[in-house]
């Protein structure tokens, strides 16, 4: 595959957040620690190589960078301190910034002023729908009440404008999402020419769920213990948020009442569970990225940051919209409502589609792509197979 | 003439060295001198705007900027900008940079503060820093017994002229006895050095003080008095007829140093047999007789009467000497720090060192391969029994070397020995497949390069790639590296695994340097006085350096610089004059050279 050489590559991915690179001098030793490489899939060390060579073409089609676990063993073990494993995650960053086509996420990675300005933008056109189509709790407070002492929320914000407002949302980014995952199989497996992929073959690995839901085994190989910890929070941090998704987005009218449903009414229940793991991930992930007590959270992009805080922000303005409404307080209620949407509609549409939350889609898919790649590699016999 | 007001800018030490310019002791003096004005912290000023520190420059009407501090160097372009910003002249930006002049030892205040006078006065330190000479004592101490303080002593002894050779163990001959072949003319070891040995054992102007050491220096240059400390060696050096009686007889067993910890030694020993001087000893610290009181079976059978004194005390003996030369060679790196390859944890995972010995014609199994075997007290010991042929071998480049999380520098010899000992192992085991994984191949010097191609040729895989893990499943070791060549994963099953260990300067160095007035760099080696035109001398008049101390470094090279220093020697013989160091110049000595020379500058 012959290719143009970039030689501003390297200076390009100094913006999404690679450390020194150059540092390396190719040994070899990231490459055999990893626990994840296998023939056909050499990572680190390959992915250095394209960089430092400017190699666009090849570093574009790579999988390798959304295959690492970043169990941090090789930038710890790298005789030349060059961090090939948070290298890996600039990649990814660098990798997203390809795979969206629209060019957005590439000036969001790029510029921090730019990105605070999408989601200011994104909070005041959220502010004027909302005082457009919603009416505020005025005059007698009583009026607002319910008879159980709740707000009666749905007279001042109805679920049907609050859900159509969702419903488009939730279509813009499941279209952005397809497109996208739909550019990121033309770089991976259709650009590729060497890569053989019959029609049959898309519908084979099926062995692969286990290898999604069971990461741990992955991290058993490791030697950082606290990575268990870490993977569970993970998991738990991600179902409590699809959790919050789906039920919002699909299902506002039961969730958004003006009843006070008693407290183990499955509604609270779920809302409650889910908080609880927004939080304690929230916190998790926070003081591990300001303690830097582990390999994988030694360094922070600032869309790592903004991802966190607006996370968190949605989470307590969450929290006390509950408290709010259940406790019959009804402007504030509004208020809260208000700024509640203004954080939490800029941070699904800036960072699903173009930021870091797209992981959750591009990781599974890529894992999806590699066992692809690896049974037609095998296939052509390029490699054997389990030849590790 | 105008009066010229001063700056001194102190900046922040680098890491490794010592601080010395926030001592508040050079502060208070630089503030005292004619001419200063005004004195600002690296904290006070950001060194990024060029123009707010001319406005500054330009208010206090500062003629000149005096940059005082370890780095001092790395200021100077931007004080240069600010100073032609203001209007002034760039060239009166004027370094005081201690660690070029040797100020970075712990008590090496008064000479910050005379590196500061001098920038002050505008008079280069080198000038206004000029020892005196000194009288010469002909005799010569040289610390360190291996193939440097061997040569040394040779060269000088055979002027004529006497050569006290102080070596710490009870044999000289260093690493070098330890190795089988030399690279890369694959010649004996043992045939270049035991003549050379054998010589210093019987040359009439050597004065041979084996396990000694060196306690104390003190006086000038030209004229120090030395303290050694003789051990007791418990057998008499003069009487001992060297037959081994009371080693047979001797119950106690440790580890061999010389053997590099493969095979078992007595308390009553020799070191190797070529040993110089051959003769018996014994070893104080596990003797049953010095820690119980009772044993004495060596007396009963030694066949010289007298010989054998268990009670003889250790010694101090004061010598006068001229010169000093410090040979105290390295250490080889702990492999047990890197975790990955399980050294110390499986057996048949060795240090290069203890591979010398294994494979050396003299060595524990007569140069035949074998496993590393447990006895039955529980030592790890190479055994005739446990002699074998190994299918495969890896040998592992760069152990502690080229690793910022070990040894930042490369050890220079690792890439040659590991391909000599590859040589060695093809030629004992012709059929076993060997491995070498490197990082790059460093062969550097004559015949080097044609060394590493003849080994590509002799059928040993040379395989770019560093391994990151050696494990171990039942008898098979296994090393993970990427064939970064080929382009593949490799799990390669192997017999026994070679680790190219990096030398390390010794444990003691620091201290050696403190005793003598040299001065150490961050790793440790002695520093010399310029690398690249003085590698010999030091910051101390009379005292030079030799061989692997002053860093990594080959045979060739430790006896090119072991005979260098050995001349710079006979020279001060010879003229019977030698500079004083100048460390040993007092604060006053250069202020008031450096007030002459301004004061002749200003007229």
């Amino acid at each position: 595959m012959s290719q143009r050489v970039n030689l501003n590559l390297k200076n390009e991915l100094f913006l999404y957040g690679a450390k020194d690179w150059n540092q390396c001098f190719q040994c070899g030793n990231c490459t055999a620690t990893c626990h994840t490489t296998e023939n056909g899939f050499f990572f680190p060390r390959k992915t250095v190589r394209q960089v430092l060579m400017g190699l666009t073409k090849s570093l574009q089609t790579n999988i390798d960078p959304w295959l690492c676990t970043y169990c941090g063993d090789c930038s710890k073990t790298c005789p030349r301190d060059a961090n090939p494993a948070e290298l890996m995650m600039s990649i990814r960053r660098y990798l997203i910034s390809v795979y969206d086509w629209t060019g957005i996420s590439k000036l969001l990675y790029k510029s921090k002023a730019l990105e605070i300005a999408a989601i200011l933008v994104l909070a005041v056109i959220v502010m004027i729908l909302y005082l457009l189509y919603t009416t505020f709790p005025s005059g007698d407070t009583a009026q607002w009440v319910g008879p159980d002492g709740g707000v009666l929320i749905n007279k001042m914000a109805p679920w049907k404008t609050i859900h159509l407002g969702d419903l488009l949302m939730a279509g813009g980014l499941v279209f952005l999402i397809v497109t996208n995952v739909f550019y990121m199989w033309y770089k991976i497996i259709y650009e590729d020419k060497t890569l053989k992929v019959g029609f049959a073959d898309y519908l084979r690995p099926f062995s692969l769920l286990s290898k999604i839901f069971h990461p741990e085994k992955k991290y058993a190989k490791c030697d950082e213990k606290k990575l268990f910890t870490y993977w569970a929070l993970h998991l738990f941090l991600a179902l409590s948020y699809a959790l919050m998704f789906v039920i919002i987005v699909f299902f506002l009218e039961w969730f958004q009442t003006d009843k006070v449903l008693p407290i183990y009414h499955p509604q609270r229940l779920l809302g409650y569970i889910s908080t609880i793991g927004l939080l304690v991930g929230i916190i998790y992930f926070y003081t591990n990225r300001t303690i830097k007590n582990m390999e994988n959270s030694k360094y922070s992009h600032f869309t790592d940051w903004t991802f966190l805080i607006l996370l968190f922000l949605t989470t307590l303005t969450g929290i006390l919209l509950h408290f709010f409404r259940i406790y019959g307080m009804p402007q504030l209620t509004y208020i809260t409502y208000l700024i509640h949407l203004m954080v939490l509609v800029p941070m699904l549409m800036v960072e699903v589609p173009f930021s870091k939350w797209s992981h959750m889609i591009y990781r599974p898919f890529s894992l999806y792509f590699a066992h692809l790649k690896k049974m037609a590699l095998v296939k052509q016999k390029l490699i054997l197979e389990h030849s590790t | 003439m105008e009066k010229k007001l001063t700056v001194i800018y102190s900046c922040d030490p680098i890491n490794g060295s010592t601080d010395h310019t926030n001592s508040p002791e050079v502060i208070a003096y630089a503030a005292n001198l004619p001419g200063v004005s005004a004195i600002w912290f690296s904290s006070d000023i950001s060194l990024t705007d060029a123009e707010q520190v001319a406005r500054e420059i330009k208010k206090n009407n500062l003629k000149r900027i005096v940059i005082a501090g370890n780095n001092a160097g790395m200021h100077k372009s931007f004080f240069c900008r600010a100073m032609v910003l203001a209007g002034n002249n760039p060239e009166d930006v004027i370094l005081a940079s201690f660690l070029e002049y040797g100020a970075s030892h712990k008590n090496e205040v008064e000479r910050a503060k005379a590196i500061v006078a001098c920038a002050v006065y505008g008079i280069p330190f080198e000038m206004a820093a000029i020892p005196e000479e000194l009288p010469v004592n002909p005799n010569t101490l040289v610390i360190g017994g291996g193939i440097a303080g061997i040569q040394a002593s040779l060269e000088i002894a055979s002027s004529k002229n006497i050569v006290y050779l102080v070596e710490k163990s009870p044999t000289i001959g260093g690493h070098m006895a330890m190795f089988d072949k030399t690279f890369p003319t694959l010649d004996c070891a043992a045939c270049i050095l035991t003549p050379k040995m054998v010589e210093v054992g019987q040359h009439n102007y050597i004065k041979l003080m084996t396990y000694s050491k060196v306690q104390e220096v003190t006086g000038v240059p030209g004229n120090y008095k030395v303290k050694i400390l003789k051990q007791a060696r418990k057998i008499n050096l003069e009487t001992c007829i060297g037959c081994g009686t009371c080693a047979e007889k001797c119950p106690v067993k440790v580890p061999s140093e010389f053997d590099a910890n493969t095979t078992l030694r007595r308390a009553a020993y020799i070191p190797f047999p070529q040993a110089v001087p051959n003769k018996y000893l014994i070893d104080d610290s596990i003797c049953t007789y010095t820690l119980k009181g009772k044993c004495g079976a060596c007396v009963k059978v030694c066949p010289v009467p007298g010989c054998i004194n268990l009670e003889e005390k250790d010694e101090v003996v004061e010598i006068n000497v001229g010169n000093i030369i410090v040979a105290t060679g390295f250490k080889t790196f702990n492999a047990t720090k890197f975790a990955q390859f399980g050294y110390g944890k499986f057996p048949n995972v060795l240090t290069s060192i203890e591979l010398e010995r294994l494979i050396n014609a003299a060595g524990p199994t007569g140069g035949k391969i074998a496993k590393r075997v447990q006895d039955k007290k529980g030592n790890w010991i190479f055994s005739t029994e446990s002699i074998y042929t190994p299918k495969s071998i890896a040998i592992i480049h760069c152990i502690g070397s080229r690793d910022v999380n070990h040894n930042k520098y490369c050890s220079k010899v690792c890439c040659m020995y590991s391909l000599k000992l590859a040589h060695l192992l093809k030629e004992k085991l012709p059929d076993s497949e060997i491995n070498e994984y490197y990082i790059d191949i460093r062969a550097y010097g004559k015949g080097y390069e044609e060394f590493y191609n003849r080994i590509k040729k002799e059928g040993i895989n040379v395989i770019r790639g560093r391994p990151a893990k050696v494990e171990q499943y039942g008898d098979e070791l296994i090393v993970r590296c990427e064939d970064i060549e080929g382009g593949r994963i490799i799990e390669q099953k192997v017999d026994m695994v070679i680790l190219a260990v990096g030398t390390e300067p010794r444990t003691d160095s620091e201290k050696i340097a403190e005793m003598l007035g040299i001065t150490v760099d961050s790793y440790g080696w002695f520093k010399e006085f310029n690398y690249i035109s003085d590698p010999v001398n030091t910051f101390s008049g009379g005292i030079s350096i030799a061989g692997a101390c002053q860093g990594p470094k080959d045979i060739p090279d430790t006896v090119a610089q072991a005979s260098a220093a050995a001349s710079r020697v006979l020279q001060s013989i010879a003229k019977n004059k030698i500079r004083n160091g100048i460390r040993n110049l007092s604060l006053e000595q250069i202020e008031t050279k450096a007030k002459e020379l301004s004061k002749i500058l200003q007229e």
